[in-house]
């Protein structure tokens, strides 16, 4: 998957979680400071993130540097393998 | 303050309606009870919450002048001045000399022995220490000062604070309970999931909460049977890595509802209970937002918590627990009332309010404590708060606004940046009690302090 692609849907799993329909978000976007995202809100990204990208990542082995800005957890997107289901 | 509330409160917890307090404002005692108990999948905790540490603030509006606030950072002296200007007689402010960031106010008394030697002598005197929630670190702190615990022991206050606890009580007290179940293990979530897979299906929300979650956190909605499985499945794997299926959750049925409240219950020592008051708690998203009061309730739904509180404090006190209790609640939208949702065994939001009320808000008035939100480039002096709130008072007569909490605005502020460039904006919040004759005004009070808070901040950005 493209980057361009993962940073949509990040995007669409924002507007899933949040429930608001941000638009386009630059990657510099923080997650906590200005998206205010808590750790229900993170489980929640993820399982939106497992269904649209076919990843699989536990909450507790997270670093949390990945998820600064929608920049950083696209780099770890990148990085994590897909499993095929 | 000497209200009425206060040294009820006192006579309540130590016997005496005039024993010096300690007041140790520990907010960040939920977070500290849910550590060694397994919930909900989660990622790693941001170790410095400086926003929710500097809610300790609020103890000033409860203690009275002859108790003592141990505070990490003092309140800002225009905003002592403004206090006093209000009517409140303030505690002494005692403030740990070893105090280090990210630190809790305990933490840093129990590292600062001329603090310690201020404490003890206190003790020597017969105050009793009152934290906002008993932990171990706040036990310790008792015992190194030699000085009484208001209340029961973390042991029980810990337990006594469990979701799957506060459950199990509703159940054999006979209250109503919102319809759910408690998971212990991974096995019983799994197999109360599949009990609900109808309910799913046909779209209708449960909520699994974690039994230590922090207020308004560690609750996730799951509205249909893909984020059952997703959870399901990120239990499992959990399980599978740690060898231990053990968790502590609860699932319930995500009511239609008309409103959310919160009611106070106060246990004395000898077991004596008072119901100190009922509000209408607001909340956006399963977050809390303010309170309302009072309430929106019938005689009857009235009469019926009253009967929760009664079996509430009972089982409370069988179990070893005394001090203050605040129960949430919630209305049906079909008015059935739910009388215990949550059982939060230690000071609540709204305990820090009691003595304001009984102040400031006329029989007869309703009041509105909220905060607003603020994003700020560098810190607020108060008398910015104080120039904009003035001005909303003076277009409105038979009102008032209260800064409730200042330390809120600025606390992020103190959170290190990166070195070099400008610091980046943050958040804040102002916390304030608002009270207005009617409803109506209220609301309409509320949006011209929001109007006017709003413009001490920096402008929305397109996203937010």
């Amino acid at each position: 998957m493209e980057r361009n692609e993962i940073v949509k849907n990040i995007q669409g799993a924002l507007t899933e979680v949040l429930m608001r329909d941000f638009g386009p978000l630059p990657e510099s976007t923080r997650l906590f400071e200005d998206m205010h995202l808590d750790s229900t809100a993170i489980l929640e990204l993820l399982m939106a993130l497992e269904d649209n990208i076919g990843i699989e990542v536990d909450p507790e082995k997270l670093d949390m540097d990945d998820f600064r800005t929608i920049g950083t957890l696209t780099d770890f997107l990148e990085r994590t393998p897909k499993v095929t289901s | 303050m000497f209200t009425r509330y206060l040294r009820e409160i006192k006579r309540a917890l130590t016997g005496a309606p005039d024993t010096p307090l300690v007041l140790v404002c520990n907010f960040e005692a939920e977070a500290q009870w849910a550590r060694g108990h397994v919930g909900l999948p989660a990622p790693p905790a941001n170790a410095a919450r400086p926003l929710v540490a500097a809610m300790e603030e609020l103890g000033v509006l409860l203690a009275g002048p002859d108790d003592t606030l141990v505070l990490s950072r003092p309140p800002d002296p225009g905003y002592q001045d403004y206090l006093t200007e209000q009517g409140l007689a303030l505690p002494t402010v005692l403030v740990p000399e070893n105090c280090q960031p990210g630190r809790s106010t305990t933490r840093n008394a129990l590292d600062s022995p001329v603090l310690l030697d201020q404490l003890r002598r206190l003790g020597g005197d017969g105050a009793h220490l009152l934290p906002m929630g008993t932990t171990s670190d706040e036990e310790e702190l008792a015992r190194r000062c030699g000085i009484l615990l208001a209340g029961p022991g973390a042991q029980v206050v810990e337990r006594v604070n469990s979701k799957v606890y506060g459950r199990r009580l509703t159940d054999a007290a006979g209250l109503r309970p919102v319809p759910g179940a408690c998971c212990e293990t991974r096995q019983e979530l799994t197999d109360v999931l599949a009990r609900y897979q109808g309910r799913l299906e046909s779209g209708q929300p449960l909520v699994v909460k974690d039994a230590y979650g922090v207020s308004g956190k560690g609750l996730l909605v799951l509205d249909n049977p893909t984020r059952a499985a997703q959870l399901l499945r990120m239990v499992d794997r959990r399980a599978a890595r740690t060898g231990d299926d053990r968790m502590q959750v609860v699932v319930e049925e995500w009511l239609p509802k008309r409103c959310d409240l919160n009611y106070q219950i106060t246990i004395g020592r000898d077991g004596r209970a008072a119901l100190d008051f009922v509000k209408q708690a607001l909340t956006a998203q399963g977050v809390h937002q303010g309170h309302l009061m009072p309430a929106d309730l019938s005689a009857e739904q009235y009469r019926q918590i009253e009967h929760a509180a009664a079996q509430v404090a009972a089982r409370l006190h069988a179990d070893g627990y005394h001090g203050v209790v605040g129960v949430d609640a919630i209305v049906g939208a079909d008015e059935t009332l739910y009388p215990v949702l949550e059982i939060n065994a230690r000071l609540n939001m709204s305990t820090y309010q009691g003595a304001i009320t009984e102040l400031c808000q006329p029989p007869g008035t309703v009041a509105l404590a909220r905060h607003y939100p603020l994003r700020l480039a560098a810190p607020l002096e108060f008398a910015a708060v104080r120039r904009v709130l003035d001005g909303v008072r003076a277009g409105w007569p038979a009102t008032r606004v209260l800064v409730t909490c200042f330390a809120t605005v600025n606390a992020n502020a103190l959170v290190p940046v990166g070195a070099g460039g400008p610091p980046e904006p943050f958040d804040g919040r102002l916390y304030a009690l608002l009270i207005a004759p009617d409803r109506d005004r209220l609301a309409e009070l509320d949006g011209a302090v929001r109007a006017a808070v709003t413009t001490l901040s920096l402008p929305e950005e397109s996203h937010d």
